[in-house]
């Protein structure tokens, strides 16, 4: 059954391959048909068969198409093919009268009812079936029955001795599809060219010969200048085939079809399945080259040929032997290499292969140095052009050839001088011929170099952090900036101010986050502990410090795109603000005046923006500056999705509300990940500052109702603790903070200490800061401190007086600072207390409300609001119905407003009274 | 006979024929006692029966507590047979009420309107007996007896709670309940009984009485005040909104009828029919009111809680200056 669902043109190159004498003729011929013969004989041939062949080769055709369909089960075009053949069936009733209706027709009709019925049965297959096809089915069924009650006894014949008839049949078939590709049919030409490049490996000398000269040929179309010895090629290699295929040429002299159709059908049917299995390798096999030929399919023969290019890479043979190697010459040959570009079927690889052969020649012949770039230029770019795929990021090989080939062009544009390249210089203009003029040549290597970079990104993003192949691709980034650095140089002596801000950004992106531990080091005075290391401090240049003020200073001065200075700025800060220089990166940010126009920038330059603000407040936090820090940090992490603002991963959450395209784009944002800030440290350093602010403001603002919170994350997180419902020591660095603000709101800064700063916590979070112990200091310092004023807070109340000395022992403070920090307190009417200078006491006032007083004044505020309210429903009635109701009413509403407005000024002044009786005045706090 | 009753004032009595000492308000404490604690509510039922112009109620049973475990507790088949059962001892049996306790004076709410509303639906002379375990504990024994007024079963019968429907009822607050007096009775072997016992007992069983620590009460008083009051103003801030947008919306209909009015005038005097007429009220749909009973109950609930501030202070005001006069007598 198989057999007969072969389309035709898989009957034809089935016949090809039979029989392996065949095969390597039959293609032979055919491609030699589409070649070679001459015109009139294929006419003279069309001419005579006319009338019937035209008719039943409408018909076969449409056979074919049916019997594609049913392959592949589809129903709806079964039937739509159906009903056209039918139509095609009345049309061709005269010969039909005159020669019988043909057997392949029955032989369809036939299968094709089987094949339904068969269909009809298979209930699980049908239900398979989509809508259409099931009523493309049903409809097909029925008519194929009524339209063969008509061949009855035809079909009853074929069917007794199906054998017979389908030889027969084939032989028609076969004879039709030797004529369809004799005469212009496109398919059956492909099939026989596919079938002829398959056969390659069998017949390979004869093929590879055969190709050289189908090359060799499409060479002499571009270059005329190697015109005899391909001539001699071609002559050979034409009488060569022309023996092979001899007998074939001789059967087609005669009757092409009959030829063939004696040895098809003499060949049995396991021959002929062998045959096909063969083919269908060979098929597979062929399916890479007919890639590339289709593209060129309209073009005819010739183009095919041009694009086997590839094939002959093995020797290439760029030029011909005799021919003057000169400039022109190559550029001529770079052009026609580069004429492949982006088509679909260049094999990418071998361009670059033949590019690097080309320049190889180029340097053999010593063609000077101008014509050297511009093939570099033009092997970087196909290396770059060697993924389609702009989101696809480069194998680290290709990468690495690619960084090669830069350092080489680098070399070539230091070496000499004399070379002038840029954008902007066309290409007709370009001088790469040696002579006194200086080279021009048209190409920008910062653009490569850029494209580099982003490639070095790419590749950085797609590696798995935690693999040593990511330690290795980052070791390349000592090169990626050395290939920057010698671009700089480079450009600094002839490129345009753009292309020098531009490089430097360039610069200052591989310089901006790395920590400098050698100035570090020589900013504390340290020397490196042995000689060597010395000797290398020394020899290094210059800090980043200073590098990253130069470059940037420049860029601030002449640069006039904004994203440029933005990012310059915003790297300028991070620096300043990675290596502790707080107050030159916050006075940067806050003269930048980036804050207010941030949200107009795109995606990248606000994820450089996010994070310069929290390594901002990662910085004030080491300098105790909680505040600060807290406020730096509040927006990132308020959110909850830090990960995401700084470009360090996408979170799972928003997975639904992004298609796959979106994800695309954001993964292409990300930042590699040695560039990531700790979200640990990040989300430690926030807490931690929240809690000194939040655990003291809440001991003075207990009973306040306006109070608000300063951290939501935090009185988040502290909520969180206390649902827990057991509490066991603390794991996590949140937990340890949760547990640290506890104890904190004790007044128990012992207790805090040990939670903020241990073992876990140290080798989690505050071993990171280059200065550990610092820090940590800093941190007790401000423990103790804030436990100082939280217990103040609490347990003022049941104090009369308590004494400065208990006091500075407690929290383990001197009692200067003591003294300072209660004196803030009181002036900022925090505490209602005064000091006793003496006795060194703190004596308390007791002014505080009761929580009953306390209450009575949020009721008085609540009422207020709700009179306030009350009056507004009163207005809006009035401005509704004020022309219809009388005046007495209107008038004796607003003679009663003021009696109010009486009361509720003299509530507020006596409210007034009260607060400066010594009543905490909650706008003057600290928050 | 109810109508009658009610024609009387209703008068709520509680008769106590037999020797069951107090034996109505005794089961309620005890109920409360046993059941409820916090702010944790127990209900019950009360029966009696309407002799001339008292509503007497002789007796009562608890509903039961029930947890979500027995979710099918059918608590009307228990309540018949539990009625079933007292008949069988010859108790009176008539349903005329229900009684619920109330923590710091919160008792008006939508719960109590709906139920109160289909008792006093079904059976005419149903009151709602309040009873205040913390004022009770306080020494004074704090039960009272509710009914809806006339005006607010109308109101509850329509199911019309917007603010029209209101205002043509001219509903307040303050007339949305009548409180019905209570008259405790005793038989006399009872009271006998009683006098005797105040004999005996001593000074100190009073002195609960003269409990001078005010503040937790109040603050209480107050926290419950405060939260009723926020949600005061949100109701209100809400109904607000609905007559702006009530009066934006006149003022875009009365434009356009103006509008309208215009063309049709050039219309005629250019001698063109008039414009046909358009449905008005489908072109502005007027917004959706507020419902304002939940206001009501909130006021309601305002003043409630104020009066129980207010007696509370005026009390304990009291108690001060004896305190003060005590203090200086000695």
């Amino acid at each position: 059954m198989s057999r007969f669902f072969a389309t035709g043109s898989d009957s034809e190159s089935e016949e090809s391959s039979s029989g392996d004498e065949i095969t390597s003729k039959a293609p032979g011929t055919t491609i030699k048909q589409s070649l070679l013969l001459s015109d009139d004989e294929e006419d003279t041939k069309r001419v005579v068969r006319s009338a019937k062949d035209k008719r039943f080769e409408e018909l076969t055709n449409l056979i074919k198409t049916i019997r594609n369909a049913m392959k592949i089960r589809d129903m709806a075009k079964c039937l739509e093919e159906f009903e056209q053949l039918c139509r095609a069936f009345l049309k061709s009733k005269n010969i039909v009268d005159k020669e019988g209706v043909p057997q392949f027709y029955i032989r369809l009709l036939a299968d094709l009812e089987d094949y339904l019925n068969q269909l009809w049965e298979d209930k699980e297959g049908k239900k398979k079936m989509n809508k259409n096809n099931a009523k493309a089915l049903s409809t097909l069924r029925q008519k194929i029955r009524k339209y063969n009650r008509d061949f009855e006894t035809e079909i009853a014949s074929y069917k007794e001795n199906p054998q017979e008839s389908a030889d027969e049949e084939e032989e028609k078939e076969q004879e039709d599809s030797g004529s369809s590709s004799e005469s212009d049919d496109d398919a059956g030409e492909e099939v026989s060219a596919k079938s002829f490049l398959k056969k390659k490996p069998e017949g390979a000398s004869e093929a590879s010969k055969f190709l050289k000269t189908a090359k060799g040929s499409g060479d002499e179309s571009s270059s005329s200048d190697e015109d005899d010895d391909d001539d001699e090629d071609w002559g050979g290699d034409s009488e060569e085939s022309g023996s092979e295929s001899s007998d074939d040429e001789e059967g087609k002299g005669k009757s092409l079809a009959t030829a063939f159709l004696k040895k098809v059908s003499s060949t049995d049917k396991s021959g002929m399945k062998k045959a096909e299995k063969r083919k269908k390798q060979k098929k597979e096999r062929a399916g890479e080259l007919q890639e590339g030929e289709g593209v060129e399919d309209g073009e005819g023969p010739w183009e095919k040929v041009k694009g086997g290019v590839p094939l002959v890479k093995e020797k290439p043979k760029m030029f011909a032997k005799g021919t003057e190697i000169n400039v022109p010459v190559v550029v001529k040959k770079l052009n026609e290499i580069l004429q492949a570009r982006g088509k679909k079927g260049t094999d990418r690889a071998a361009q670059i292969d033949l590019l690097h052969a080309l320049a190889a020649i180029a340097a053999e012949n010593n063609l000077g140095q101008g014509i050297m770039v511009k093939i570099k230029f033009n092997i970087i770019a196909s290396l770059y052009d060697y993924n389609p795929n702009l989101a696809a990021f480069m194998k680290a090989d290709m990468w690495k050839k690619c960084l090669d080939c830069i350092d080489e062009l680098l070399d070539i544009l230091f070496e000499h001088n004399n070379i002038f390249i840029g954008e902007n210089i066309a290409e007709d203009s370009e001088n790469l011929i040696i002579s006194d003029q200086p080279f021009r040549v048209r190409g920008c290597v910062l653009t490569l170099v850029e494209r580099m970079d982003e490639e070095f990104t790419k590749i950085m993003q797609n590696t798995d952090p935690h693999s040593q192949e990511y330690v290795d691709n980052l070791k390349d980034e000592g090169r990626v900036c050395g290939i920057i650095d010698r671009l700089l140089s480079y450009l600094e002596n002839k490129g345009s101010t753009e292309e020098i801000c531009r490089v430097y950004l360039r610069r200052i992106m591989h310089t901006y986050y790395k920590f400098d531990y050698k100035a570090h080091r020589r900013s504390l005075g340290l020397q490196g502990e042995t000689k060597s290391e010395q000797d290398q401090e020394e020899s290094e240049a210059e800090d980043s410090a200073i590098i990253m003020d130069r470059l940037c200073k420049f860029i601030y001065a002449k640069d006039r795109t904004d994203r440029i200075r933005t990012c310059a700025i915003l790297c300028h800060i991070y620096h300043h603000a990675l290596h502790s220089r707080w107050y030159q990166a916050r006075d940067l940010m806050l003269m930048s005046h980036l804050q207010d126009n941030i949200q107009h920038a795109d995606p990248p330059v606000q994820i450089l923006y996010n994070r310069t603000m929290v390594q901002l407040g990662i910085c004030a936090f080491r300098q105790g500056m909680i505040k600060d820090a807290h406020n730096a940090l509040l927006d990132i992490q308020s959110s909850g999705r830090a990960k995401e603002l700084l470009g360090q991963g996408l979170l799972m959450r928003n997975m639904q509300e992004r298609n796959a395209e979106q994800e695309k784009i954001e993964k292409r944002r990300q930042v590699p990940f040695h560039m990531h800030i700790n979200l640990e440290l990040l989300e430690c350093v926030y807490l931690v500052s929240a809690m000194l602010l939040e655990i003291p403001y809440m001991a003075a603002h207990e009973f306040d109702a306006r109070r608000r919170m300063i951290s939501k994350q935090f009185h988040h997180q502290l909520r969180v603790g206390e649902r827990q419902p057991l509490l066991g020591p603390p794991e996590s660095m949140r937990e340890h903070v949760v547990a640290a603000s506890k104890a904190m709101k004790m007044g128990d800064w012992r207790t805090c200490h040990s939670f903020i700063i241990n073992e876990k916590m140290n080798s989690k979070v505050w071993d990171l800061f280059p200065e550990t112990q610092r820090v940590r200091e800093m941190l007790v310092r401000k423990i103790q401190e804030e436990s100082l004023r939280t217990y103040l807070f609490t347990y003022s109340s049941v104090y009369d007086s308590i004494s400065m000395e208990t006091l500075s022992e407690m929290f383990e403070l001197e009692i200067p600072t003591v003294h300072s920090i209660i004196s803030k307190m009181i002036i900022n009417e925090e505490l209602m207390a005064s000091l006793d200078q003496p006795t060194q006491t703190v004596v308390m006032h007791r002014t505080e409300p009761t929580s009953l007083q306390n209450m009575a004044l949020q009721l008085a505020e609540k009422l207020g609001s709700l009179v306030e309210n009350n009056e507004r429903i009163f207005d809006l009635k009035q401005g509704v119905y004020g022309g219809y109701f009388n005046r007495d009413q209107k008038g004796g509403y607003q003679q009663k407003q003021p009696y109010q407005r009486d009361q509720k000024g003299g509530y507020q002044q006596k409210q007034g009274g009260y607060q400066r009786g010594g009543y905490r005045n909650q706008n003057q706090s600290n928050y | 006979k109810a109508s009658r009753w009610q024609k009387n004032g209703g008068k709520v009595m509680f008769a106590f024929s037999f020797p069951l000492l107090s034996q109505v308000v005794l089961k309620i404490i005890k109920h409360y006692q046993e059941e409820g604690q916090g702010s944790e509510v127990v209900q019950g039922v009360l029966l009696g029966l309407v002799v001339e112009d008292r509503l007497e109620i002789t007796n009562c049973f608890p509903f039961p507590q029930h947890t979500e475990d027995d979710a099918d507790f059918d608590e009307v088949q228990y309540q018949m047979e539990m009625m079933r059962s007292l008949r069988h001892v010859n108790i009176d049996h008539l349903h005329v009420g229900w009684y619920q306790s109330t923590y710091y004076g919160s008792f008006v709410s939508r719960a109590l309107l709906d139920s109160q509303f289909s008792y006093q639906h079904a059976i005419e002379e149903s009151v709602v007996l309040i009873y205040d375990p913390i004022k009770t504990a306080q020494g004074s024994l704090s039960l009272k007896a509710y009914r809806l007024t006339p005006k607010l079963m109308e109101i509850c019968k329509e199911k019309d709670f917007t603010p029209e429907g209101l205002k043509k009822a001219s509903v307040g607050f303050e007339n949305m309940f009548e409180e019905v007096p209570i008259v405790i009775k005793n038989s006399h072997l009872i009271n006998v009984l009683l006098w005797e016992l105040e004999d005996k007992s001593t000074v100190s069983d009073k002195h609960e009485l003269l409990n001078l620590s005010s503040s937790n009460h109040l603050e209480k008083s107050l926290q419950l005040l405060m939260d009723r009051v926020d949600d005061l103003n949100q109701d209100i801030v809400k109904y607000n909104t609905y007559s702006r947008n009530l009066s934006k919306q006149q003022q875009q209909k009365h434009q356009y009828l103006q509008r309208r009015q215009q063309e049709n005038a050039q219309r005629q005097s250019r001698g063109e029919p008039p414009l046909p007429e358009e449905d008005i009220s489908k072109l502005f749909k007027p917004p959706q009111a507020p419902p304002r009973m939940d206001t009501l109950l909130i006021a309601g609930q305002i003043n409630n809680y104020c009066q129980n501030v207010k007696e509370f202070t005026s009390q304990n005001l009291g108690k001060l200056f004896m305190a003060e006069a005590l203090q200086g007598h000695n």
